[in-house]
């Protein structure tokens, strides 16, 4: 448990040793407040459920860069030698790894608390439905950030990671724009499939049991191939 | 502390190692040696629990290396041939932090670190970025990872690698005083420094070893040969003829 801590620290502090991580928050949060401030200003609403969902589509371009080089630059400067030779397990590097940069991303979603400050102070928003709606984000930016660990895993080259999970965020993220081309059970996997219909509920202030399983199982499945990925290219070197 | 008995690695078609056998006893500098491709890094890896064997097994201090690898990292100091640094860290942090991962107790970690600064002379550059360091301090900091956790085994490969003649005296000089109460295995393209290093020279090529013996009996065994390079070219052309 102490090691996982120890690499998640260490994941945590080198972001903020380069100046990506500093653009990335000032990019992130500058492009957020303008959707906050059109949407507000459009709807006339105290709702941040537009913003959600704004901030989901941005999450399918933000998260691939945030997690091209976790395990991929690893490899390529030769510290995963370092780190596969310590007296750690292939788990804890995994888990290490996906909770330092959970922990980055969990201040981006942070920072957007000043938006239910806002609303708050301008009317009386549903207070349960906004929560939901941060957890979901949050939820939904903890299973992308899986899905960019698991490609990081796959390559030495960045690029390639980072093409790799926007190849999957993409999918997921507008499957749902396939199904009024389908009907029946293939209507309904893909319905399932969609990130997009899972966070609705949350938006929306439905907590539903299903799509906590469709978020935990995404990312338990995601960092199991993260560590399988680890183990097979050590059989392959 | 160590046996290799009929280690086999194989990648795809191609036979890295084909029954390697030998043993090594606690507290000898080993110096490994081969041409490039000959097998040494897969070997070192396989020492290391990196990489596994496809067949055969190794035995460090009595603990099979592909069942109880944990127990055996423990047990080991690995410096592969880049050295594997965090170049955004300082030396200082980068040494915390393998001190953290590889189990020194927290209450030991200041003083070790302390202390392997001072035995690879990196006090003075301690708060240093590591990308800022000279090549030669690389490496330094490279082998202070290694010993950090105070390992029975310590394994270097090619720790000389790329190094002025300074540094590489004042690598060579610092792998002599870390063989004080462990066991040193390194491998080396210079010749003349396994043999002002090494106690014991295990010569590999392809993938096979063709000379396991102590230095000295070898110089003797291959008379008029009077280096280690004559007779490693000796070996090498015999077998290019053949």
């Amino acid at each position: 448990m102490n090691k996982i801590y120890f690499i998640a620290k260490k994941e945590l502090l080198s972001n903020f040793k380069s100046p990506m991580a500093y653009i990335v928050l000032l990019l992130t949060i500058s492009i957020f407040n303008i959707f906050f401030f059109m949407i507000i200003e459009q709807n006339r609403e105290v709702s941040l459920q537009d913003v959600f969902q704004t901030m989901e589509f941005m999450f399918v371009f933000l998260v691939p860069l945030l997690t091209m080089r976790l395990l991929s630059q690893e490899k390529s400067s030769g510290t995963m030698e370092f780190l596969m030779t310590a007296p750690l397990s292939n788990s804890a590097i995994v888990l290490g790894k996906y909770l330092g940069i959970l922990v980055f991303f969990s201040m981006i979603i942070a920072m957007t608390g000043i938006y239910f400050v806002i609303i708050e102070f301008f009317g009386q928003p549903d207070r349960l439905t906004t929560l939901s709606g941060f957890f979901g984000i949050w939820l939904e930016g903890a299973f992308f950030i899986a899905i960019g660990l698991m490609t990081s895993s796959w390559t030495q080259n960045q690029i390639v990671a980072a093409m790799s999970c926007y190849a999957i965020l993409f999918a997921l993220y507008f499957s749902i724009s396939f199904t009024p081309y389908v009907s029946g059970p293939i209507e309904v996997f893909i319905q399932q499939l969609s990130t997009l219909k899972h966070l609705e509920n949350f938006v929306a202030g439905i907590i539903n049991p299903s799509d906590f399983i469709y978020y935990f199982s995404g990312i338990g499945l995601c960092l199991i191939i993260t560590r399988i990925s680890i183990e097979n290219r050590l059989l392959k070197v | 502390m160590i046996i290799s008995d009929n280690v086999c690695k194989t990648y795809g078609h191609f036979q890295a190692l084909s029954n390697v056998s030998f043993e090594i006893k606690k507290g000898e500098i080993v110096g490994f040696l081969g041409k490039n491709g000959a097998g040494k890094t897969s070997l070192m890896r396989i020492l290391t629990t990196y990489l596994p064997a496809t067949s055969g097994q190794v035995f460090i201090d009595g603990l099979d290396v592909a069942k109880h690898s944990q127990k055996v990292r423990q047990k080991i100091g690995y410096l592969p041939e880049t050295p594997p640094l965090y170049t955004d860290m300082s030396v200082r942090d980068y040494l915390r932090f393998a001190a953290e991962i590889k189990d020194v107790a927290a209450k030991q970690r200041r003083r070790q670190i302390d202390k392997v600064l001072s035995q690879c002379q990196l006090e003075q550059v301690q708060r240093k970025t590591i990308s800022t360091l000279s090549k030669g301090y690389k490496q330094r900091v490279g082998i202070a990872q290694a010993i950090i956790h105070e390992p029975q085994l310590l394994i270097l490969d090619e720790p000389t690698s790329g190094l002025d003649p300074i540094q590489n005296l004042q690598v060579r000089k610092l792998i002599q005083d870390l063989n004080y109460d462990r066991t040193v295995i390194f491998s080396s393209h210079t010749l003349a420094e396994i043999e002002q290093v090494a106690e014991r020279v295990l010569m590999i090529k392809s993938g096979e070893i063709i000379v396991d013996e102590s230095l000295q009996s070898l110089l003797n065994k291959n008379q008029p040969c009077d280096s280690l390079e004559d007779i490693f070219i000796q070996y090498h052309s015999k077998e290019s003829m053949a």
